[in-house]
């Protein structure tokens, strides 16, 4: 049983917490979280809180409080709040810590929305969290920042599409390859990922190709290794 | 040792030495080679030796590296750490140990995994860096010895298997004592004295807390940022980052952006001798029960098998094991480290023979994997069920959410 007072006033201590506030201070909070499992009306309730702290001028410390709850109970009705963050450098992680996990397609949306928005590492963070969540909807968005002239974007979006390591990823890094070295890492890396994925699910002609384009002679031993083993699996050897 | 990072572009340091020998001997002009480089009987020449680094190389780093360093058949060439104080040490003790000043020092990682003469890199960072580094590693053609606890999410362990795997790369996690601390436990188990194991109790703790240290003025000797990579940016305080071994405040194994607390720092040895002992190293838990009982809270591991994984179950001593001696089974040889030096010889062994070393990741992922699931079990407080082979909890999103955390940019796996 949740005690409202207690939780009352943890959120009011949100108001002014801050690095050196201690801790415990927040702790009914955190209960609560556990004690509303199960409990629609009062997981809305207090998700609702919650959000509204991320539109006000809390501090840094605060809002990263708020993103860690939200992570684990947020919904699509906390993810304007969230999604709001994703420009500003200080909060933008934990937005994500946030967005990446809460499993509604809404966050997603959110994610690729901002995109276009965004640059240098927020927008790498963003391309990494649409990775994570394996959003194949993301494809046309990562495969169009493979030849991005941010070499660190480029890797990230190579990286996302071997994380979501569909058949259009697949297609995707075959058809552009990032120019800068760093980035050709990531985009190999993805590629052997993709044709895993591919193998396992009986595509061998697409893993194949896949494994071939990996081959060439400027490629370090070790991968060309990989990308054999990985021919002689799609010719059904071992 | 045959380099795999080898690439036409890039000569190795083996293509170096037989260039360069080749070319003193076509024009026949003397060429002198150090009696280190030639080896001798306790030695192998140069071109023989697993050229290594070290990533991380403060209170454990510091100690792989001498175990390393110390081995006649590896050649230590770089260290790594976001520390200068630790890395100028760090290279001072590689310089002072062959007598030169070749040893390089790097702040960023992945400098030092990049260079295509190096063969393997141990890695001892808080644990919050070990998956970027081990999977980096492993992308670059390197071998990897890593400390354990070598995950910080339960995402993060299939991920350093796969990378391991898709290279053909020797990763060996770090606990010397899964097979030192319980031998006795062990050979009782394995040969068959104590019947078929129903249970096991292992007493460990306790859980990482959240860190909300005030603000310190960042000290010139440490690159703060670097030092933070994935986990939520935090101002700096010494007690947010001192490595030492406590799990109760004033360390990182405290805190739960960088370490699971004693639950996974020791965790790691006693789990992993735990599941070593009663055999269920190759598997992963079916279900986490958790106990909200008269005598304190508690969980129970279930595997595939049926056998019980009890931690900190009230009245019950530490690596307890239930089994039914009057039912004796057939006994079964005990798995051991290969090579000489332990599981530091194990690892380098396995370097050379490319065999499976005998913490292989696999093995180490599946011991971590049980402190994270009983961490989900006690901080959610109730029984959740675990789909090993998808890495997924049945019928629980909020425990799902929990099995990684989004890490900072412009960090990914």
């Amino acid at each position: 049983m949740s005690d409202q007072a207690a939780v009352d006033k943890a959120f009011d201590a949100l108001k002014t917490y801050n690095w050196g506030t201690d801790p415990k201070v927040l702790l009914p909070i955190t209960e609560e979280v556990v004690a509303t499992h199960g409990d629609a009306a009062a997981r809305e309730k207090l998700e609702a809180r919650l959000a509204e702290l991320l539109k006000t001028d809390v501090s840094r410390d605060s809002k990263d409080f708020v993103c860690r709850k939200l992570m684990l109970i947020g919904t699509a009705a906390s993810v304007p709040a969230l999604a709001a963050l994703l420009p500003d450098k200080d909060n933008s992680h934990m937005a994500r810590y946030a967005l990446e996990r809460i499993q509604v397609p809404e966050a997603a949306a959110a994610m690729r929305d901002a995109l276009p928005k965004l640059s240098g590492v927020l927008k790498v963070g963003v391309i990494a969290s649409l990775g994570v969540r394996q959003d194949a909807a993301s494809v046309p968005a990562l495969a169009a920042l493979l030849g991005d002239s941010d070499a660190m974007v480029a890797g990230a979006a190579a990286s996302a599409l071997g994380d979501i390591h569909t058949p259009e990823a697949a297609k995707a890094l075959l058809a552009t390859q990032p120019s800068a070295a760093t980035a050709k890492l990531d985009a190999t890396d993805a590629s052997l990922a993709c044709a895993e994925s591919l193998l396992a699910a009986g595509n061998k002609a697409e893993a194949l190709a896949v494994y071939k384009s990996l081959i060439g002679q400027e490629q370090p031993k070790y991968i060309k290794l990989a990308a054999t083993r990985g021919m002689l699996l799609c010719a059904g050897k071992k | 040792m045959d380099n795999p990072q080898d690439t036409p572009k890039q000569p190795s340091r083996r293509d170096f030495l037989k260039t360069a020998g080749a070319a003193s001997a076509a024009i026949a002009i003397p060429y002198v080679i150090t009696s280190s480089a030639l080896g001798d009987a306790t030695r192998p020449p140069a071109s023989d030796r697993i050229v290594m680094g070290g990533i991380g190389i403060g209170n454990m780093g510091r100690g792989d590296q001498g175990a390393f360093l110390g081995r006649g058949d590896v050649q230590y060439v770089a260290v790594c750490d976001v520390r200068k104080g630790a890395r100028d040490g760090a290279k001072g003790k590689v310089d002072g140990h062959y007598h030169n000043k070749d040893c390089k020092a790097y702040n960023d990682f992945r400098e030092l995994i990049s260079r295509t003469d190096i063969d393997a890199i141990h890695c001892a960072t808080p644990d919050h860096w070990h998956a970027i580094v081990v999977i980096e590693a492993c992308r670059h053609g390197k071998d990897v010895y890593c400390q354990k606890p070598e995950t910080r999410t339960l995402r993060e362990g299939p991920l350093m298997v796969q990378a391991a795997r898709r290279y053909g790369r020797v990763v060996s996690g770090g606990s010397q004592r899964v097979l030192e601390d319980y031998r006795g436990l062990v050979n009782k188990c394995w040969g068959g004295e104590l019947g078929n194991i129903k249970s096991i109790n292992v007493n460990v703790g306790p859980l990482s807390q959240p860190c909300n240290l005030p603000a310190q003025p960042v000290p010139a000797d440490i690159d703060w940022e670097m030092w933070l990579g994935p986990a939520p940016w935090a101002p700096y305080n010494s007690k947010r980052c001192d490595g030492n071994f406590g799990t109760s405040g004033g360390s990182w194994r405290s805190y739960i952006d960088y370490s699971g607390g004693g639950m996974t720092d020791w965790g790691a040895h006693h789990f992993g001798g735990a599941t070593f002992a009663v055999d269920v190293r190759e598997l992963q838990p079916e279900e986490v029960i958790y106990h909200d009982e008269k005598d304190g809270k508690y969980v129970t591991l279930r595997y595939p098998n049926g056998l019980l994984f009890h931690h900190n179950k009230p009245k019950t001593g530490h690596m307890q094991v239930e089994g039914t001696p009057g039912e004796k089974r057939a006994a079964k040889p005990v798995p051991t480290y290969k090579g000489q030096g332990g599981i530091y010889g194990d690892f380098i062994d396995c370097v050379k023979t490319r065999e499976k070393p005998f913490r292989d990741i696999e093995l180490a992922v599946n011991t971590v994997a049980v402190s994270h699931l009983a961490t989900i079990a006690y901080t959610l407080q109730r029984t959740l069920k675990w789909d090993a082979a998808a890495q997924q909890f049945t019928g629980d999103e909020e425990a799902n959410r929990m099995v990684d955390r989004a890490r900072r940019e412009p960090w990914q796996l």
